[in-house]
C-alpha cells in the first residue's frame, strides 16, 4: 500500500463546484456486481418479454384469467335449470347463505319479508304473481342479467355477487314457494331465460 | 492487494479497498459506562421487539399488522384499509421527530436504538467474539489457511447466525400474523403455507447476509439517514467528537510539547466502521460511543481527565457553549409540535366504525312510473372489540324534496372486525323531483355514540324532460 496521505491525489476529478471537489474512488465490488447483475437481468428480461416472448405478457395473463372466470361462470350456469334450482331451494345450507345475501343486498327494495310494499322499489316475491315468468330459471335470469326493463327495473347482480351467490339468493327466494304453487301462479310477461335479450320499454 | 491493517483517511472509506474489494473490520473489545448503558438499552429494546405482538391491548396484540384481513392494531387503536391516509401523518410525524432529535443529539438513534446496531453489536458480534476470540485472534483466523479447527469455528458461528436470523425473521413475521397462527404454521408442513415459508426463508437469508457479512456497509452505503446528516446537523449538534484543541498534537506521554492524545489508536481499533474520529466528524460515524469509552480508559491509565473524545458540539470544541436556542432548533421544535398536533388530530378522528357510501355500479338512476330511484352501497366496518349496532338514515333537514330510503329498516349488528356492504335505496316521487341534489347519509353506531355523515349526489333525468314525458302519457 502506498502512503495513505497522498495515495488519492491523482484520483481527484478536475471539476470544481462551489469549491467542492470529488475523488474518483472505486465503488465497492458488491455494489458494482448488484448493478451489473441488474443490467444483465434487464437485458434478459427485455429480450424474453418483448422479443422472444418466453415470458407471458400481462395481456395473455389477463386473457387467461378472464377465460377461467368465464369458464367457471359457464360451468355454474350449465348446472342451472328449473330442477337444480328447486333442489338448491330445499338445501338448508344453500338457503341460509342466500338469506344472508338477501339481507345485505336485496332488502332495500324487496323488504325483509320479501313482500316489498309501499316505499319499496321492488316487486313482491312471495305472492302468486311473477313479473318475468313463473319459473325458477326466470328468477335466476332476472337476478343475473337484471330486469329486461333497463329503465326502471332491477340491475344485473352477477358482477357484484358472482354466479354462486346468485344461485344461493335465488334458492332463498324459491324456498318460500313450492313447485306446484309456482306453476299455478300467473306471469305478467312471457317467462324469460338466460338467453332472452333485453327489451327497451 | 489485500492490506491486513489500514490507516483510516478522509478521502476513502476504510471498509472499501482501492480495488473495490471489502476490507473486513474487527473492532477491538471495549468496556466502559457508555458500552454498559448501550447494552442495557439494547437488551430492553430486544425485549420490546419480541414482546410487542404478545402484549394484549383492548383485546388485540399491541402491534398486530393484520395484512391478510386489512386490520391494523396499534396500541389499542384499530385501523382499516380505509384509514390509510393516516399513514402520511404518521410517517411525516416520525420524520419530524427524527429531524428534531438529530438537530440536538446527532446520530444518537444509530448508536443506541437502530435495530441494525442493536442486533449486530449486542447479539451477533458477541457470539463472534465468543467463538473466534478477540480482534487480533479474529484477524489471525481470517488470514489462516482452512484447517479443521478453523472450519469448525466458522461452521459453528455461521450455524448460530443462521438460527438467530431465523428467530429474528419469525419475530418479524409475528407482527403480521397472530401468534397462534404462527405457532400453527411452525408445527405444520411448509407446503400448506408456502408463501409465508418463502417469506421466512428470504427474510432469514437477508438478515443472515446482513449480520454475518454486510454489517457496516448498510450504514455507510445504503442507509439514507446517514446521508442526510450533513443537512440535519449544525455547529451546535452534539456528536461523538474528538477535542482537537486539547488533544493535538498527538504524542508520547513524556513529550511536554504534545497534547493530551497519546496517539495509542485505541479509538481507531474499537471503531465498528473503521474511521479515525480524530480526523473529525465523518459520514461513516454511527455515534456508537465505542471510542469514547476506549479513550476514557486510556486517559484514566495516564491520569489525565476523561472526555478527550466525548459528546460535544463543534462550537463546544471551539471553546464556546453549545447554543440550544438557534433558528434550526426553533424551526424543528415548531415543526415537531405542528406534526404532533396534526397527527394527534388526525388520529383523534379515527372512530371505532367506518362508513363509506358509494353509488352502485350500473345505471346512475332509475325512473319508474312513480319515482326516481338511486342506489348506493353503504360499506360498514366494525373496528371495535365488541358488537356494534349500526343504523343508517337520511339527513332530511335542509332537503326541499321528499325522500324515501330503504335498506336499513332495523339496526344492523356487526361483530368485531366484521365488514358489510349493504344496498341502500333512495327514492324521490317523480313529480317532486327538481334536479340533482346533495344527500347526506347519517350512519350511527352504538355503543359509543358514533355519528358519521357521508355526502352523496342524488341524480336523475332533466326535470323538464320528465315533466313533458309525464304530460304526454298521463
Amino acid at each position: 500500500m502506498s502512503d495513505p496521505k497522498n495515495n488519492q491525489d491523482d484520483h481527484l476529478r478536475p471539476h470544481v463546484y462551489d469549491g467542492i471537489q470529488e475523488y474518483d474512488n472505486r465503488l465497492p465490488n458488491w455494489w458494482l456486481w448488484t448493478f451489473y447483475g441488474a443490467v444483465i437481468l434487464s437485458v434478459i428480461y427485455w429480450f424474453s418479454f418483448y422479443d422472444a416472448q418466453i415470458m407471458e405478457s400481462d395481456t395473455t395473463r389477463i386473457d387467461e384469467a378472464m377465460a377461467k372466470v368465464e369458464e367457471a361462470r359457464l360451468a355454474a350456469i350449465g348446472e342451472i335449470s328449473n330442477d337444480t334450482l328447486w333442489q338448491m331451494s330445499r338445501n338448508p345450507g344453500f338457503v341460509a347463505a342466500g338469506e344472508a345475501i338477501f339481507k345485505e343486498k336485496c332488502v332495500a327494495c324487496h323488504g325483509p319479508d320479501l313482500k316489498a310494499g309501499p316505499g319499496l322499489a321492488g316487486v313482491n316475491l312471495v305472492d302468486d304473481e311473477w313479473k318475468w315468468g313463473n319459473q325458477p330459471i326466470s328468477v335466476y335470469s332476472v337476478v343475473t342479467n337484471g330486469s329486461p326493463d333497463k329503465m326502471s327495473g332491477m340491475q344485473s347482480w352477477v358482477n357484484e355477487l358472482g354466479p354462486q351467490k346468485v344461485s344461493q339468493v335465488v334458492a332463498f327466494v324459491l324456498s318460500h314457494h313450492t313447485e306446484q304453487e309456482m306453476a299455478d301462479a300467473t306471469t305478467l310477461n312471457p317467462p324469460i331465460n338466460l338467453k332472452t335479450p333485453p327489451v327497451a320499454k | 492487494m489485500k492490506a491486513k491493517s489500514k490507516l483510516p483517511n478522509l478521502d476513502t472509506v476504510t471498509t472499501i479497498n482501492e480495488d473495490g474489494s471489502r476490507f473486513n473490520i474487527h473492532p477491538a473489545d471495549v468496556r466502559g459506562r457508555f458500552t454498559r448503558w448501550r447494552r442495557i438499552a439494547a437488551l430492553l429494546l430486544i425485549g420490546v421487539y419480541i414482546l410487542l405482538p404478545w402484549i394484549p391491548v383492548n383485546g388485540y396484540p399491541a402491534v398486530f399488522l393484520d395484512v391478510l384481513h386489512r386490520r391494523f392494531h396499534l396500541f389499542g387503536i384499530t385501523l382499516a384499509a380505509q384509514d390509510l391516509w393516516l399513514l402520511f401523518f404518521f410517517l411525516s410525524g416520525m420524520a419530524f421527530l427524527l429531524f428534531y432529535i438529530t438537530a440536538f443529539l446527532g446520530r444518537v438513534w444509530c448508536g443506541w436504538a437502530c435495530p441494525q446496531t442493536v442486533f449486530l453489536e449486542h447479539v451477533f458480534r458477541r457470539i463472534e467474539r465468543f467463538i473466534e476470540g478477540d480482534a487480533p485472534a479474529r484477524r489471525k483466523l481470517d488470514a489462516a489457511p482452512m484447517t479443521p479447527p478453523k472450519l469448525f469455528k466458522r461452521v459453528l458461528k455461521h450455524g448460530i447466525f443462521l438460527i438467530l436470523a431465523t428467530i429474528i425473521a419469525h419475530i418479524f413475521l409475528s407482527y403480521f400474523i397472530s401468534i397462534p397462527q404462527l405457532w400453527e404454521w411452525i408445527r405444520t408442513s411448509p407446503v400448506e403455507h408456502w408463501k409465508a415459508f418463502f417469506f421466512i426463508i428470504i427474510t432469514t437469508l437477508l438478515l443472515y447476509g446482513n449480520f454475518a457479512w454486510f454489517r457496516e456497509q448498510l450504514c455507510i452505503v445504503i442507509c439514507p439517514y446517514g446521508r442526510f446528516q450533513s443537512a440535519l446537523i449544525d455547529d451546535d449538534t452534539l456528536n461523538v467528537a474528538y477535542d482537537y484543541g486539547r488533544g493535538n498534537p498527538p504524542g508520547s506521554v513524556k513529550n511536554p510539547e504534545a497534547g493530551d492524545c497519546i496517539d495509542c489508536r485505541r479509538c481507531v481499533q474499537v471503531c465498528p466502521t473503521g474511521i479515525d474520529i480524530r480526523q473529525g466528524l465523518q459520514l461513516e460515524c454511527i455515534g456508537c460511543a465505542n471510542c469514547m469509552d476506549a479513550c476514557d480508559e486510556i486517559m484514566d491509565k495516564v491520569k489525565r481527565p476523561r472526555g478527550l473524545i466525548r459528546y460535544a458540539s463543534e462550537r463546544n470544541l471551539e471553546g464556546f457553549k453549545t447554543r440550544l436556542l438557534r433558528p434550526r432548533s426553533i424551526l424543528y421544535t415548531g415543526l415537531l409540535f405542528l406534526g404532533i398536533g396534526v397527527a394527534g388530530f388526525a388520529f383523534s378522528t379515527v372512530d371505532k366504525a367506518v362508513a363509506m357510501a358509494t353509488r352502485m355500479p350500473g345505471a346512475p338512476f332509475y325512473v319508474t312510473d312513480t319515482h326516481i330511484r338511486n342506489q348506493y352501497q353503504i360499506r360498514l366496518i366494525n373496528k371495535d372489540s365488541r358488537d356494534l349496532s349500526f343504523s343508517v338514515s337520511i339527513q332530511a333537514n335542509g332537503l326541499t324534496v321528499p325522500v324515501e330510503s330503504s335498506g336499513f329498516a332495523g339496526a344492523e349488528i356487526l361483530s368485531p372486525m366484521e365488514e358489510k356492504n349493504n344496498t341502500f335505496v333512495v327514492q324521490v316521487p317523480r313529480e317532486a323531483y327538481e334536479g340533482p341534489f346533495a344527500l347526506k347519509i347519517l350512519v350511527e353506531a352504538e355503543p359509543g355514540d358514533i355519528e358519521l355523515e357521508r355526502e352523496v349526489e342524488f341524480l336523475g333525468p332533466d326535470p323538464e324532460l320528465l315533466r313533458r314525458q309525464s304530460q304526454a302519457n298521463p
